[in-house]
């Protein structure tokens, strides 16, 4: 200890040698903040990635269309810069007066995994990490305990004692991941389609953590398309490829199914076990599945309400 | 201090009774959400009003069965014949009931559909169309008139989109739906679905252990530090 | 992002110089004053320093490259960040234990060296904040949290009361200690009108930010693990463990190296708050386990697996048992009366270290890991820190350590010094 006491002010010592000392502080602390420059110099390279535009970029909600019309165009153009791929992204808006509901015939679904490849496809996942909104748990018959189930089952299916309970997002009525975020990145749209605006949502995994169906995922990296095998047909909050570091999530195929058609999921299930459609029209499959079937919902002690119904038959 | 003590102990009150409040409001909302959908049935009516412009188109059948001729003719003409092609100059056993006493042709098949016989379905008077149970004709193409007669639970899913794959719109309106018929997923002769082999799953870290991630960072850190 | 903002400037002009002026000088000297030291101290500086370069080069390749580099996975998606950044809210909780003898209890000698506690709370909240920023997939677009220019999502998420609650109590801590240090430079007596009411509102604040911390897991009710109503109570207890333990310890090295004096009556005080809190944090673990064991299904699966292992997988069963093993024998330890005695000094800080660690554990990897494992489908994965997430992680505690030997040497001349009031 270099200081002596001021009689005048004994809280404040003063120091003597001041100038020899405060340029050897200068010098360290110019020394530290080089260091520190060069250590975080990793961030530049993630800073390049990210536009000015990017960053500014409001919330889907307060976009007026000429801001979405220029951010989509710079997104296409993103895309085809770093995928090159070129690919339409609209922005489809829900239908007036549906509810999107869907329904699996657990009786009839053999857990052979075509409507995981198929969401897989149809989504722009990652390759690497065969990437998908759905999994599938291989049950012991005569259960509904998830517990006794598996995920990383293969080979022939369906074995005798066991049945397959396919899990995506349920588009609760009451999400607890739309609860918890807290900068309002994910929301419930008047068709029941909860989404994410991949470009305001800031990657903190609360939603991942509130989710009881582990229907949300991160980009933990930047996903990698083949340019062949990006799908065109995009759409701002559904399948366009995901930025890292942010969470998505099943949206029933909503660049599909606002327009009409049905998932990807349900065209490629080969036993027919998926329904969907719209719960408001009375004509409606899905509707006679819920007056007709025994259906059942996943974890309805948690008050989810979700818009996913399972039956047997 | 004690005074001080009980501000305290009021200002953690207000704080609980505030996250209440919040609590009590959020489920209020909730509520609201829900009720929504039951507040608008004129919209719900909307798609059933619009006239449903496309179709559901049910695949079906090409026709009767052909049977493709093994080898060429003198002329080198290759073809299929007609079922009936054979079946006119043959008695139609309508006993039987399985496969292992078909001889000739029909050797070897594969059957396993229950105890019927083969005349259930197949028509004895007219070996190139089916039979329904009441003796009535049925075209090949229209198998699945036959298939409900015993299956008419399936086919009430079926009717209702509860069975059978599907592709295309769910809104008709907007577009067709195309639909698969019964034989398209079973075969007649042994209906059963046939088993399949998973082909795709998803590569998460702890499945492909390891070698998967080597090119970060994390991957020598799996031991205990 | 530690920069130490400046404390409102409210006393009344001084009566030879304007604040405008006094207030950098009190800035200036602060920091002249916080890096000067022997050469001891410049080594341990310069370690720190060293520290937090290797978790500020980690993490902005985390930035860079994506959170892969982590080990956390869809399944687990919360980790160590978030595991110290819950035990960091509850080690600037643990700070009030003494404020509240010192203010409530008039604990003269307590008073003195109350600022210890303070500043382990800046120290700590800023720590939390920079744990909860390295846990972003998307820091650069931490605006988006931010009231009115943001989308705050306020009052359903909890995680925008805790980023409330959190830099409230880093602003009100700033406030008390700036106001009490620049007094001090002044030469002037405190007036309590100006820090009593923000002594008091920060005593109802730390229990609220570990309070909503809580929350933030215990509302979850897909998480069975977490959505106890214990939870609250438990993070408090533990928190009035490891951050009396924590000062216990920064305590007796102030006094070692320092000479500072009146430094043993706040240790005894302490030393007996612990031996009550650490009992009522393993009375309310044993009740927790309990529950969970007696009563089965499927709520006890993640018990299993952090006690036992659940299908053969075992990777937190060590970590368990040795916080088990540490925070029992700690309670052991105080409960011993002859710890506090001069001899046993080195016992009562070994008690304090175990103590510490053991409530890291136990909140961190022994509470917020299992929380995701069986996930929610069931499936067990399991979670190991990888090394880009220790390196930030020490590259954080560096910084938080930085912080708070820099604010303990501001307070040096004060704490040798106390005034009189
Ligand atoms: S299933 Fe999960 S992600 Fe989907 S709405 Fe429900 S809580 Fe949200
Ligand atoms: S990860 Fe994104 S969507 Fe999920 S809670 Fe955080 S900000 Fe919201």
């Amino acid at each position: 200890m270099t200081t002596t006491k001021n009689p005048s002010r004994p809280s404040l010592p003063i120091v003597e040698n001041f100038t020899r000392r405060a340029a050897v502080k200068g010098a360290f602390a110019t020394l530290g903040a080089g260091a520190f420059v060069a250590a975080i110099s990793p961030l530049r390279q993630a800073a390049k990635n990210t536009t000015a535009a990017e960053f500014m970029q409001q919330h889907y909600t307060e976009l007026s269309p000429e801001q979405k019309a220029d951010v989509i165009a710079r997104l296409e153009a993103e895309t085809k810069e770093k995928y090159g791929a070129d690919v339409t992204i609209a922005d489809d808006r829900p239908i007036p007066g549906t509810k999107f509901v869907y329904a699996i015939n657990l009786s009839v679904c053999n857990g052979n995994g075509k409507c995981v490849e198929a969401c897989h496809k149809e989504n722009n996942h990652d390759r690497d990490t065969n990437q998908s909104y759905i999994r599938v748990i291989e049950m012991p018959k005569g259960t509904m305990d998830m517990e006794k189930g598996s995920t990383t089952y293969t080979g022939t299916v369906p074995k005798d004692d066991k049945f397959y309970l396919p899990v995506q997002c349920q588009q609760c009525d009451e999400p607890p991941c739309v609860d918890v975020c807290p900068v309002k990145a994910t929301w419930k749209e008047e068709d029941g389609i909860v989404v994410v605006d991949y470009n305001w949502c800031i990657g903190c995994r609360y939603c991942e953590a509130a989710c009881p169906y582990h229907a949300r995922r991160f980009n933990w990296k930047k996903p990698e398309v083949p340019a062949e095998e990006v799908n065109p047909d995009q759409s701002y909050l559904s399948n366009r490829i995901r930025p890292v570091g942010v969470v998505e999530k099943c949206t029933y195929c909503l660049h599909r199914t606002r327009r009409g058609k049905l998932p990807a999921c349900l065209e490629a299930c080969p036993t027919g076990a998926r329904v969907f459609g719209n719960i408001l029209d009375k004509d409606s499959n899905i509707r006679w599945i819920l007056e007709n079937k025994r259906v059942y919902i996943l974890k309805e002690e948690l008050g989810t309400k979700p818009a996913f119904f399972y039956y047997f038959d | 201090m004690p005074r001080i003590a009980n501000l305290i102990f009021a200002g953690v009150v207000c704080l609980i009774a505030s996250m209440l409040l919040v609590a009590v409001w959020q489920s209020g909302t909730r509520a609201n959400t829900h009720a929504a959908p039951e507040e608008t049935p004129q919209v719900a009516q909307l798609p059933s009003e619009a006239t449903t412009t496309h179709p559901v188109i049910i695949r079906k059948p090409s026709g009767p069965p052909r049977i493709e001729l093994a080898g060429m003719d003198p002329q080198g003409r290759t073809g299929s014949v007609a079922c009936s092609t054979c079946h006119a100059v043959r008695k139609p056993n309508l006993e039987n009931v399985s496969a292992a006493t078909l001889d000739e042709f029909h050797q070897g098949m594969t059957f396993n559909h229950g105890k019927i016989a083969c005349y259930a379905c197949h028509n004895p008077d007219d070996s190139d169309a089916l039979r329904l149970a009441d003796g009535k004709s049925v075209a090949y193409e229209n198998v699945m008139t036959l298939c409900s007669q015993c299956h008419s639970k399936q086919a009430e899913s079926f009717a209702h989109g509860a069975h059978g794959g599907m592709n295309g719109h769910w809104d008709l309106s907007r577009g067709p739906q195309m639909k698969n018929n019964c034989i398209d997923c079973h075969d007649p002769h042994a209906p059963s679905y046939p088993k399949m082999v998973v082909g795709f799953k998803p590569k998460d870290r702890f499945n492909a252990p390891l070698d998967d991630h080597q090119d970060h960072e994390g991957a020598e850190s799996h031991d205990d530090h | 992002m530690s920069s130490i903002t400046a404390p409102p400037d409210i006393t009344e002009p001084g009566d030879n110089e304007s604040h405008i002026t006094s207030y950098p000088k009190f800035i200036g000297r602060s920091l002249w004053l916080a890096t000067e030291g022997s050469l001891a101290f410049y080594a341990w500086m310069t370690m720190l320093t060293a520290l937090f370069l290797v978790g500020a080069n980690a993490w902005a390749n985390q930035v860079a490259g994506g959170m892969v580099g982590t080990n956390m996975t869809d399944q687990v998606s919360w980790g160590l960040y978030i595991a110290n950044f819950t035990f960091m809210v509850g080690l600037a909780a643990g700070g009030v234990m003494m404020v509240i003898p010192a203010y409530l209890y008039h604990d003269r000698k307590m008073h003195d060296v109350v600022i210890i506690g303070e500043l382990l709370a800046i120290a700590a909240i800023v720590m939390c904040l920079m744990f909860v920023v390295a846990d972003l997939g998307r820091p650069d677009r931490f605006w988006h949290m931010m009231p009115v220019i943001g989308k705050f999502n306020w009052p359903i998420s909890m995680l925008t009361w805790d980023v409330i609650v959190l830099n409230g109590y880093l602003v009100l801590n700033l406030h008390i200690c700036g106001y009490l240090l620049y007094m001090r430079f002044l030469g002037r007596k405190p007036n309590p009108t100006w820090y009593i009411p923000f002594v008091m509102l920060s005593i109802v604040w730390a229990i609220s930010i570990h309070t909503v911390t809580a929350f933030l897991y215990c509302g979850l009710g897909g998480r069975p693990f977490w959505n106890t109503a214990l939870l609250a109570p438990r993070f408090l207890a533990s928190a009035f463990v490891s951050g009396p333990a924590f000062i216990i310890v920064s305590m007796v090295l102030i006094k070692r190296l320092t000479g500072v004096g009146g430094l043993d009556h706040p240790i005894a005080t302490l030393t007996k708050i612990i031996r009550v809190t650490i009992l009522i944090n393993l009375l309310m673990v044993a009740s927790e386990l309990f529950t969970e064991f007696y009563t089965g299904g499927s709520h006890v699966s993640a018990a299993k697996y952090l006690f036992f292992g659940l299908h053969g997988k075992t990777a937190l069963v060590p970590w368990t048992w040795t916080a088990i093993a540490l925070n029992i024998s700690a309670a052991l330890l105080f409960l011993w009366p002859g710890l506090l005695g001069f001899r046993w000094r080195p016992l009562l800080v070994t008690a304090c270290v175990m103590a510490f660690v053991g409530a890291w554990i136990e909140k961190g990897m022994g509470l917020i890991v299992p929380g995701f494992i069986p996930s929610t489908l069931h499936e067990i994965v399991e979670y190991v820190p990888s090394q880009l997430e220790w390196k930030v992680t020490v590259g954080i505690w560096a910084f938080g350590l930085m912080v708070f030997t820099i604010a303990i040497k501001t307070a040096l001349p004060t704490l040798k010094h106390p005034a009189e009031h």
